[in-house]
């Protein structure tokens, strides 16, 4: 007789049986942290997320996710001084990701292939009206916003065209001007009513457009110059740097200059300052408070240039003078014929704050026949007397809402604390979202800022070290007043340096934990994962031990006390 | 099997079997069930086992059924393993699995693979120890199976000493490393002796293909077992697998852990044919053998202050690191994809192109 005991005949497959997850005190779970790239964008483009797109090669839906917070990738891929880029995690282990130069591609092959804006919510026939003032940056932003969200927005516009500086004040070298078209037509064909050669406060008023229109939001820029003079001393052939700028573009005309001082450290100084000095001007300086990018400057002191700008700004000879300021302006009658520039810095002062500090000794003379100011520009008053009472900018919430004004916002340079066309385009974004959420909703808006995740978060020994897609630009002796300088990056470039990024707080679906996982307890599932990600952790076996989340490269998974 | 034996069978099955009684409790998750069947990969070794938490044998052995695919016959030396995959009446293998003792896993696969050659079967077995079942205790029964050149991948899982036991000192233990029988103290820092060099002893009984494997690279770990499977004779594979409990670090360390040692030259990745070297896993950039150590309890009397044999000993440690990079030629020339760097790179979808 066959004697059997009964272990010889266990039958395989039933650990499952045995629910490991008790053993538990921690549990994995997702967190979408936001990515520095986001964090950093004032147009509030997740660069993170349609990057994402492209390294799958899904180039219109990674173009439909950038459009979703801005609608002119083809226009900020150019002119943005991209601060994603300084907030790139990559920065700080080789170079940051070209998020620029990608936004460019994906702007310039919307526009090649003619992909369609997507607009979530049609607007009802009842649907609330909007009127914006000023077809620059922001108020295009906030009208294509309405359109998405199911408003009617119609823009007042004083010049016969839109577009607003980027139209009147950028060159073409950085900005040509069938790109800008281009994509203006396009947004401007989703169903926004356009009156070009409305000028506000002559063609119509503040008070009608607040009665006919259910709200109001003014992005009139600044198109005021501010009133400037160095110990009182003002040259008499004075012209500021937008003006002269403006002229150029207009017209082509620039001062006949041999010796130039720039006063000021924005793009309109740097711009100015390559024009005159392609038109022959012998010699260019810029004098500027701020200091030039570096380890050494902190970065509140930084100029505010461009990066690349201010590299082909001084590779074309534009002579810098960071840390300076001018004290004296040197006259024969009322003809300039030098300076008088004196270092200085920010420094912090007895109360904490900091306050700029000239130093005795370090003046010095500049022979110059003509200086130009660029200190900036405020909002030009007419027709809106009574809301701005007298100050320089507007001065509302972070969603364009003016306070004791009922649905007035405003946004843009208008509001003297901007500065960048991205951030021109965050603002109409953010007026357009408040409105929708009011005049739809009946609510107030929602902000929903993720926390930003840094680069200690991320584990690093999933990536390696790779260099930075460089676009191609117009040699020194090429550059003329039309041709743009910075060209654009071929396909195969665009696809390596999508491959870079980290997906910083973003699951990268790498597989990694589902990989490293000793007990069989991350599950994939793309369809079942609600989340985004491609993973599910099955509580019943996991046994906490964290391992999945020391080795997600993304830092997407974040261990938590064992809820009770 | 013949009908008197289905009948006996039946009969038994009646009376003891515990059915797998999970598939109809009402409190399960029948969605998350529904996704386990359907994971796109082959589970071997699936969850509910009693593995500790972050435990490197339980990864590795995953990684190679997973590997393997289902047509496989495993035995396994007794260890931790075996332990923690099959308390009575469960298993957690989804292969035939078979456990005899501690030295002979080598000796069963040899009888299974003739079996199965009797058969005209091309069932491949694959054998499986710990470091103690196999540089040890089953290392005569190993040596016999490879001189025999039986058609069977034997894969030992190197925790670096007898873990099942209660961490007791094994021939795989490397130097200086503290274990309850090396304790460190005033006659000694921690294990005296060297660290066994199996593979070389291995590669001298001339096999086809023998090869060294870290849970921290799994995408390797996968290619060397494939890569063995395919060839016809004895081969080998030594897979490095932390152990939290008996090395002493956190278990969410534990691929922080085996990475460091790769990456310092302590345990070098390494292929043999026919006892040749034919392939390594360069080091791009080599970390300090201290990185490795301070990791690890196991270690700490190596940082110990006011005692000078603490650096004597992470000198020596550091020098034997340097000797592997030396005699495997380990040191890289040139970024490569598949070096200590490029082998662990994630790709989105994980799609490497």
């Amino acid at each position: 007789m066959v004697t059997l005991t009964r272990g010889t005949y266990a039958l395989s497959g039933t650990s499952l049986a045995f629910k490991t997850g008790t053993w538990r005190v921690e549990r994995p779970v997702h967190k979408h942290w936001a990515a520095p790239c986001h964090a950093a964008c004032p147009a509030g483009e997740d660069a993170q997320a349609w990057i994402a797109k492209v390294q799958e090669k899904k180039l219109q839906q990674a173009w439909e996710i950038l459009v979703s917070a801005n609608p002119m990738p083809a226009v900020t891929g150019r002119v943005c001084p991209h601060p994603c880029e300084q907030g790139c995690n990559r920065g700080s282990y080789d170079q940051p990701i070209a998020i620029h130069n990608l936004e460019r591609f994906l702007g310039d092959e919307a526009i090649r292939n003619n992909w369609a804006y997507p607009v979530p919510k049609k607007a009802k026939a009842s649907a609330p009206t909007v009127a914006i003032v000023g077809a620059g940056p922001t108020g295009i932003s906030a009208a294509y916003h309405c359109i998405r969200l199911g408003l009617k927005p119609t823009i007042f516009e004083a010049l016969p065209e839109a577009g607003g500086l980027l139209r009147s004040a950028i060159p073409m070298t950085r900005l040509p001007r069938d790109v800008l078209d281009a994509e203006l037509e396009r947004i401007f064909a989703l169903g926004i009513e356009f009156k070009p050669r409305h000028r506000l406060g002559r063609d119509i008023n503040l008070e009608e457009l607040r009665q006919d229109y259910d709200a109001v939001y003014l992005g009139p820029g600044c198109q005021r110059s501010k009133e400037w003079s160095v110990a009182g001393a003002v040259p008499g052939d004075l012209a500021d740097g937008l003006h002269l700028l403006k002229e150029w573009v207009d017209h082509g005309g620039v001062p006949n200059t041999k010796k130039v001082v720039i006063h000021g450290g924005g793009n309109t100084a740097m711009d100015i300052a390559r024009v005159l000095k392609r038109h022959g001007a012998e010699e260019v300086h810029l004098v500027t408070a701020s200091g030039l990018p570096g380890p050494d400057t902190a970065p509140d002191d930084i100029l505010n240039v461009v990066p690349r700008e201010l590299e082909e700004g001084v590779e074309e000879g534009v002579i810098m003078h960071p840390h300076a300021n001018l004290k004296r302006l040197l006259m024969r009658g009322s003809k300039l014929v030098g300076v008088e520039m004196v270092s200085l810095k920010k420094l912090p002062t007895a109360s904490g704050r900091k306050a700029r500090v000239s130093f005795e000794g370090t003046e010095r003379v500049l022979d110059a026949d003509i200086v130009i100011p660029c200190i900036g520009e405020a909002v030009d008053p007419e027709g809106m007397e009574r809301v701005l009472g007298g100050s320089n900018y507007f001065r509302p919430d972070d969603w364009g809402r003016l306070s004791g004004q009922d649905n007035l916002l405003a946004g843009g340079d208008a509001r003297g604390d901007r500065g960048t066309v991205s951030a021109a385009v965050g603002d109409g974004r953010k007026a357009a979202i408040a409105l929708a959420a009011k005049l739809i909703d009946g609510v107030e808006p929602e902000g929903a800022p993720r926390q930003p995740i840094d680069i200690a978060s991320l584990n690093l020994n999933y990536f390696q070290k790779g260099t930075r897609a460089k676009a191609p630009t117009l040699p020194v002796e090429e550059r003329t007043d039309h041709a743009e300088i910075e060209g654009s990056l071929e396909w195969s470039q665009v696809s390596a340096e999508g491959e870079r990024c980290f997906s910083c707080g973003n699951c990268l679906a790498c597989d990694n934990c589902w990989t490293y996982c000793p007990d069989n307890a991350v599950l994939k599932t793309a369809d079942v994962a609600v989340d985004g990600s491609h993973y599910v952790f099955d509580y019943d076996f996991c046994k906490g031990c964290g391992l999945c989340a020391t080795e997600c490269p993304c830092g997407y998974i974040e261990m938590i006390g064992e809820p009770e | 099997m013949n009908a008197k034996h289905a009948d006996r069978l039946a009969e038994l099955r009646a009376k003891f079997d515990r059915p797998p009684s999970w598939k109809d409790d009402p409190k399960e998750d029948k969605e998350r069930q529904t996704i386990r069947e359907r994971q796109p990969r082959f589970r071997g070794l699936e969850a509910g086992h009693r593995a500790c938490q972050g435990c490197g044998e339980a990864l590795a052995a995953r990684l190679v059924t997973e590997a393997a695919g289902p047509d496989v016959i495993l035995t396994n030396a007794t260890g931790c393993l075996e332990v923690f995959t099959t308390p009575w009446p469960q298993s957690a293998w989804r292969v035939p699995w078979m456990h005899s003792l501690f030295e002979n896993s080598a000796a069963i696969a040899s009888g299974v693979e003739a079996a199965m050659k009797a058969q005209g079967k091309s069932t491949k077995v694959i054998a499986m120890g710990g470091d103690g079942g196999t540089f040890d205790i089953g290392f005569q029964a190993l040596s016999g199976m490879l001189e025999r050149d039986h058609d069977v991948l034997y894969v030992c899982y190197d925790n670096e000493a007898y873990m099942n036991t209660g961490i007791q000192r094994s021939g795989s233990t490397p130097h200086a490393a503290m274990t309850t029988t090396s304790p460190p103290g005033k006659e000694r820092m921690g294990k005296r002796h060297l660290k066994k060099d199996l593979l070389s002893i291995i590669a001298a009984h001339h096999i086809p293909y023998a090869a060294s494997a870290s849970v921290a690279y799994p995408r390797d770990v996968t290619r060397k077992v494939r890569r063995a499977l395919s060839i016809e004779g004895p081969t080998f594979l030594l897979i490095h697998c932390p152990c939290p409990l008996g090395w002493g670090h956190d278990g969410a360390r534990t691929i922080e852990v085996a990475r460091l040692a790769v990456q310092t030259g302590l345990f070098p990745l390494v292929e043999l044919e026919r006892g040749a070297i034919t392939g390594v896993m360069p080091i791009r950039d080599q970390k300090p053998i201290t990185d490795y150590l301070g990791l690890q309890n196991r270690f700490r009397h190596l940082f110990a202050k006011n005692d000078h044999r603490a650096e004597e000993e992470r000198e020596h440690l550091q020098a034997i690191a340097d000797y592997n990079i030396a005699i495997y030629g380990l040191a890289a020339d040139g970024d490569d994809p598949l070096d200590s760097e490029g082998a662990d790179t994630v790709h989105r979808c994980a799609i490497v192109p």
